[in-house]
């Protein structure tokens, strides 16, 4: 893992790329929790999202799952092949595994973001 | 100690009821608490998952005419009318709300268990070869109807199971919409065939499986009292029994959510 990648509470990861947009996707232990996955609804391209807002949807064979943005900008990109290889996801989810692609508006958002040892600790703390 | 509220709702619509229970995930973080809410269904509706397609609801002439509604949860299509059906909500930082297959396990334990207890031998269903419910990979399909589906956790009886092909007669399954702060976990026990519909469309409930059992005629109030007190029980909580009904609560936002649920676009969404 990158050591920039930022976390959501929501367990979404973030990865500033060199040109200048981020890269989302989820993060292992979403994956591992949901179990079975059998659809992913991805959004339009072109479309604004805030932070915190929801830009898709994940099901599971038990439970659906709505995906928030950890920033607020214009989704540039989607992984089109994910939804027919949901596997990926759980095989690969911060690289093969990512979601959609962000030009944010503000790059110093992701600083509000939890670094990789806040998200642990936060692992850590979660009922089980 | 946990507290558990419960309110007992009476009879609604499809679109009416969708809207009491995110109301009800929303009122869970207010709580900080474990909620359900268990209620009716009038007409008989069919409930289709969040992601179902709507094509393949068509597509069943036993339906035909039957008022449909979408639900927030996943899961596959449920005939009510002749089950007794919940909404359970937790908060995602309550003991049961982190992990979908533990809030699952624990209400259907406890349901087996008060079953059991009247004589029906309900158990919690396993993927072949999987011991472990943390470990255990769910053998779900795509099949139309949630009571054809198979998950790990789902409630069966192996009365009759011949007919079922040995993998023993669905009678309870639930599904989750896990929310930002929430979880909405949404159930079904199937008490008897549905007696408006036929084919596909009607599976076989408790009391027909166990039709020979002298406990087989189900009194469903009771069983949901001892169900609710055998989940307080494993989640050392007490159970507050609200007085009013939930929706008539929330009477104020709840027509507002209900048009949602009924707007073509949230219907038609697959």
């Amino acid at each position: 893992m990158a050591a920039e990648m930022r976390f959501a509470k929501s367990h979404e990861w973030v990865r500033p790329e060199p040109s200048g947009l981020a890269t989302v996707g989820v993060s292992a232990y979403a994956v591992e929790a949901l179990t079975d996955l059998v659809f992913m609804q991805l959004p339009a391209v072109g479309r604004r999202v805030k932070a915190g807002e929801s830009f898709g949807e994940i099901e599971s064979v038990k439970a659906v799952s709505d995906l928030y943005s950890p920033v607020s900008g214009e989704i540039v990109e989607v992984n089109a092949a994910l939804p027919n290889a949901l596997e990926t996801l759980g095989k690969d989810p911060y690289n093969a595994g990512w979601i959609i692609r962000i030009r944010p508006d503000d790059p110093k958002e992701l600083d509000t973001l939890l670094d990789q040892s806040a998200y642990d600790a936060l692992l850590k703390s979660q009922p089980h | 100690m946990h507290l558990i509220h419960v309110w007992w709702d009476g009879a609604g619509d499809g679109p009416t009821n969708m809207a009491a229970d995110e109301l009800l995930a929303a009122e869970s973080l207010r709580l900080d608490a474990l909620l359900v809410r268990i209620y009716g269904w009038e007409p008989t509706t069919i409930s289709l998952g969040a992601f179902q397609k709507l094509d393949d609801a068509t597509a069943v002439a036993e339906i035909r005419g039957v008022p449909l509604v979408r639900r927030p949860s996943g899961g596959g299509a449920i005939v009510h009318g002749s089950d007794l059906t919940y909404a359970a909500a937790v908060p995602k930082t309550h003991p049961w709300g982190a992990s979908p297959q533990v809030l699952y396990d624990a209400l259907h334990a406890a349901m087996a268990e008060a079953l059991r207890e009247q004589g029906i031998q309900a158990v919690l269903w396993r993927p072949p070869g999987s011991p472990a419910p943390a470990a255990a990979s769910t053998a779900g399909d795509d099949s139309f109807f949630c009571f054809d589906r198979r998950a790990s956790g789902d409630l069966v009886v192996h009365e009759q199971a011949a007919a079922a092909g040995g993998r023993g007669h669905k009678i309870m399954g639930s599904a989750q919409r896990r929310l930002e702060g929430a979880v909405l976990q949404h159930g079904s026990l199937l008490v008897r065939r549905n007696g408006t519909l036929a084919g596909r469309a009607c599976h076989p409930g408790v009391s027909d499986l166990c039709a020979s059992r002298p406990t087989a005629d189900l009194e469903p109030q009771p069983l949901l009292e001892r169900w609710l007190q055998l989940v307080a029980q494993t989640l050392e909580a007490d159970v507050l029994s609200q007085p009013g009904e939930f929706r008539g609560l929330h009477s104020r936002n709840l027509d507002d959510h209900a048009a949602r649920f009924r707007d073509a676009g949230w219907i038609g969404r697959r």
